[in-house]
């Protein structure tokens, strides 16, 4: 009878508790998921040709008709920065599917855990709130060591807003820690840190990535992806060392390219250096993909191909 | 008038009775038979009085020579009913002595009395106004048969003298003209009910003689005074040992003339059971195939019974000093059965096919559907956290088994809304909230009349879901044990069916983000019926 009254009293107290936290749920909303920082690229659609090809313009040679390779790189840069992202914010993914392991007034602890993917490594995930602002800290230590041996190999903030991840945000990748304390990383190896700042709070929303290379072996390179009312997207990026034209130097471009839900688009290549510096190359492209106008404002005698009204309206991008 | 010793007189009024069976046949019968289980204000509702007006009102017509169109059944009608019908069948008794007819009629009443009134429902009759109403009534005889608590106050009133059972004074005279009043009970006395005889003690065994139990004298009919003496000695031995104290039905008369009145005629419906004289003596009881005592026999040797018993299949019982006869017959209309003792077999007492086993203190349940609203009493709880939200359920409810008049109650109840999340730093994410409550509730309630305040304990269970629709948010849950007060007041408008309404306060802890203390309130309605 006595362990019957035990059983039922263990029954009873397994019955219940549980994770029903409003808290809880502010510190999640607190950290970045993929579709609120990924670019948002333009659909493909059929009988679009050079999407997505790896060609770099070696020289604008472009006849109107003809796939838009600028198009094709701005693809292609997206799909590198949403890589980007991705490997970043996995890192996030098992504190999502799991209830803190601790819950104090404005901190949350998940962990610590042995981490079965770097062996000899205990990992925690901690968030702490102050009002609006929360900071968050992925930290390593090894096996054994006390609460002075934790590090951060990603930190982040985001000042919330209200709303569903609406706010302002970033997160950091320290690659040269995890090197010093020997945590294997080697996806991205040739970097000393990535940097990602984003505001979501207000549209056109803006999203950051900074690469920054180890050793000096590239410029620090920066990927800005905006987006504005109907899905209207921006990606701005650098360009160094291209042979835009002929001539002795090779110039450094900045492309800045916009697109719409149904794939038209338009690219506005800058050139910071080089043969033409100050030149400025605008090039539109309709739903397939087809070049439908260009612009060059060093060539004296055709200046413009096609009709500029064939170019979306990207004014809600401006400013 | 000389008082003669109480053995003389008995002897002389049953041959005075015995004379004026003859004229049984030509006597015109007018039944009023009413029962009503409830009784207003400062009453319980009695279970079994509508009940037991039904067993007497086909014990009339079907033994009792009262015509169906000369019989008026109510059950849980007012006094106003009451009366009109009484009016009616005067009106049609003296159209019968217009034509020369002989006339009787006999008032049966099964409900609450109080205060020297009958309690029909919230309306009363003074037994002083149907006392006046029977004595000018123009049938030769008058009748009134009252099971009701302290009923015994009416033999005591101005024109009728009472009575103890067998101490009867006779005029003397045929053709009785007059009126005869048996109560019940003493003016101070409740009448009891039982569930074993699913009626009341003093009903159950005026019936039960009326059935053939009653007939002393073996002619095969039993008169008013044979039944009345039946019913009497039955009932104060049946009661003796009641937590109630012993209960003692009255009588009292005023009759102009003399002579007994037949009641039932055993051999009227042609069938019915007889037990031979050669059956062993003792106590045999005839049970329904509901379990149900329905009519019972003190067989003496050498003496041949019948007992009337109505078209069906009984199982009868002998009780031993270490065991139990039973058997099985079947009565069939028109051709009485004969009960052989070779038929019954023996049996342990655990085998007793007579209902009431279980308890004889009145258990019973009801179930019910319930709904109600919850919600609570911090603002930011109910507004974030855990939600008002509307309650549809079930309940099952015990009454009457651990005490009287205490409720043992398991209820659950579901709950569900939708809503969307409004937090410092997260508004917008829409989600659907769900409680789920399983309780156990002990009240004791305090019944007067129809009606039945309540006050008492639960135990309650909750579960409290919420799912996003924005897969990132998880979805979430809360389970806790929470104590609380319940209280209310229930109404029995009809007999089976039952109305509540009910406020609950619960205390809850939440210790999910921090241990905080929580209250919360429900209100609801429960329907439920009685089985």
């Amino acid at each position: 009878m006595r362990n019957v009254m035990v059983a039922g009293l263990c029954l009873a107290l397994a019955a219940c508790g549980g994770d029903f936290s409003n808290d809880d749920l502010e510190f999640l909303n607190a950290l970045p998921r993929r579709e609120d920082l990924a670019a948002k690229l333009p659909a493909k659609s059929a009988g679009r040709s050079g999407g997505g090809q790896v060609t770099r313009p070696s020289a604008l040679v472009v006849r109107l008709g003809e796939p838009s390779k600028l198009m094709g790189d701005t693809e292609e840069t997206g799909r590198a920065f949403n890589a980007s992202v991705d490997a970043l914010l996995s890192l996030l993914e098992d504190i999502r599917s799991q209830p803190p392991t601790t819950r104090e007034p404005d901190r949350r602890v998940w962990g610590p855990y042995r981490d079965p993917r770097h062996a000899g490594h205990d990992v925690r995930f901690v968030m702490t709130r102050a009002a609006l602002n929360f900071d968050y800290r992925l930290e390593y230590r090894k096996t054994g060591a006390d609460e002075a041996g934790w590090w951060a190999f990603l930190s982040g903030t985001f000042e919330a807003d209200a709303g569903i991840r609406k706010g302002v945000g970033s997160l950091h990748l320290d690659v040269e820690r995890a090197q010093q304390e020997g945590l294997p990383a080697n996806d991205v190896a040739a970097l000393r840190r990535l940097d990602i700042h984003y505001q979501t709070k207000a549209l056109p929303t803006r999203v950051e990535l900074a690469f920054t290379p180890r050793d000096g072996a590239f410029p620090v390179a920066r990927y800005t992806y905006r987006e504005a009312q109907d899905s209207l997207g921006e990606m701005q990026f650098l360009m160094p060392g291209q042979d835009l034209v002929p001539g002795g130097l090779l110039e450094d471009l900045s492309l800045t390219t916009r697109w719409s839900p149904d794939g038209r688009g338009m690219a506005v290549l800058d050139v910071l250096s080089g043969d033409i510096r100050g030149a400025k190359y605008t090039e539109c492209w309709d739903g397939q993909g087809r070049v439908t106008f260009t612009a060059r404002s060093w060539d004296f005698f055709n200046p413009t191909e096609g009709e500029r009204a064939t170019c979306p309206d990207f004014s809600a991008l401006d400013g | 008038m000389s008082r003669l010793p109480c053995l003389t007189r008995a002897l002389a009024l049953v041959l005075a009775l015995a004379a004026s069976a003859a004229d049984a046949d030509t006597l015109r019968r007018f039944a009023l038979v009413a029962g009503n289980d409830q009784g207003g204000a400062d009453t319980r509702p009695l279970r079994f009085a509508r009940d037991d007006a039904r067993k007497m009102h086909a014990l009339l017509l079907r033994l009792g020579g009262v015509a169906p169109v000369d019989a008026k059944l109510l059950l849980n009608e007012d006094a106003r009913d009451f009366l009109a019908a009484l009016a009616e069948l005067e009106q049609r008794a003296r159209a019968a002595r217009a034509r020369g007819e002989r006339t009787a009629l006999f008032v049966y009443y099964s409900g609450h009395a109080k205060d020297g009134a009958l309690r029909l429902g919230d309306t009363r009759l003074g037994f002083d106004d149907l006392k006046r109403r029977l004595a000018e009534a123009s049938s030769d005889i008058r009748i009134a048969v009252l099971d009701s608590c302290r009923s015994g106050a009416m033999t005591r009133t101005k024109g009728a003298r009472r009575a103890p059972a067998f101490d009867i004074e006779s005029g003397a005279s045929r053709d009785a003209r007059g009126l005869v009043i048996l109560t019940s009970s003493a003016a101070d006395e409740d009448s009891q009910e039982s569930d074993a005889l699913a009626g009341s003690y003093f009903s159950h065994h005026l019936a039960s003689g009326l059935l053939g139990d009653a007939d002393r004298s073996g002619d095969g009919r039993v008169t008013l005074f044979e039944a009345y003496s039946h019913a009497y000695a039955r009932t104060v031995a049946d009661t003796a040992a009641s937590s109630a104290g012993p209960q003692h039905p009255t009588f009292s008369y005023d009759l102009a003339g003399n002579g007994d009145l037949v009641l039932t005629d055993l051999r009227a419906s042609g069938g019915g059971l007889i037990v031979p004289g050669a059956a062993p003596v003792g106590t045999y009881y005839f049970v329904d195939p509901g379990g149900l005592v329905v009519a019972e026999l003190d067989k003496a040797a050498d003496v041949e019974r019948r007992v009337a018993l109505a078209p069906g299949t009984y199982r009868v019982k002998r009780r031993l000093p270490d065991r139990l006869r039973i058997g099985e017959v079947e009565v069939r209309r028109g051709h009485p059965a004969v009960l052989h003792e070779a038929r019954l077999q023996d049996a342990p007492f655990s085998d007793d096919p007579v209902k009431g086993g279980l308890r004889a203190d009145g258990a019973w349940w009801t179930l019910g559907l319930a709904g109600g609203v919850q919600s609570y009493f911090d603002a930011p709880t109910r507004d974030s956290l855990f939600l008002s939200v509307g309650m549809v359920g079930a309940e099952a409810q015990l009454h009457d088994y651990f005490r009287r008049d205490w409720v043992w109650g398991l209820d659950v109840a579901l709950g569900s809304r939708r809503a969307v999340l409004m937090l410092p730093t997260l508004t917008g994410p829409g989600y659907r909230y769900a409680m789920t409550s399983v309780g156990t509730s002990l009240t004791s309630e305090w019944p007067m009349g129809r009606v039945a305040p309540f006050l008492g304990a639960r135990m309650a269970w909750l579960l409290m879901r919420r799912d996003f629709e924005d897969e990132a948010l998880p979805d979430q849950r809360f389970a806790m044990f929470s104590p609380g007060l319940v209280a209310g007041i229930r109404w029995n408008p009809l007999s089976r069916l039952h109305l509540t309404a009910r406020a609950r306060t619960h205390y809850l802890l939440y210790n999910v983000d921090a241990q905080r203390s929580l209250g919360f309130w429900e209100l609801g309605a429960l329907v439920t019926y009685q089985p």
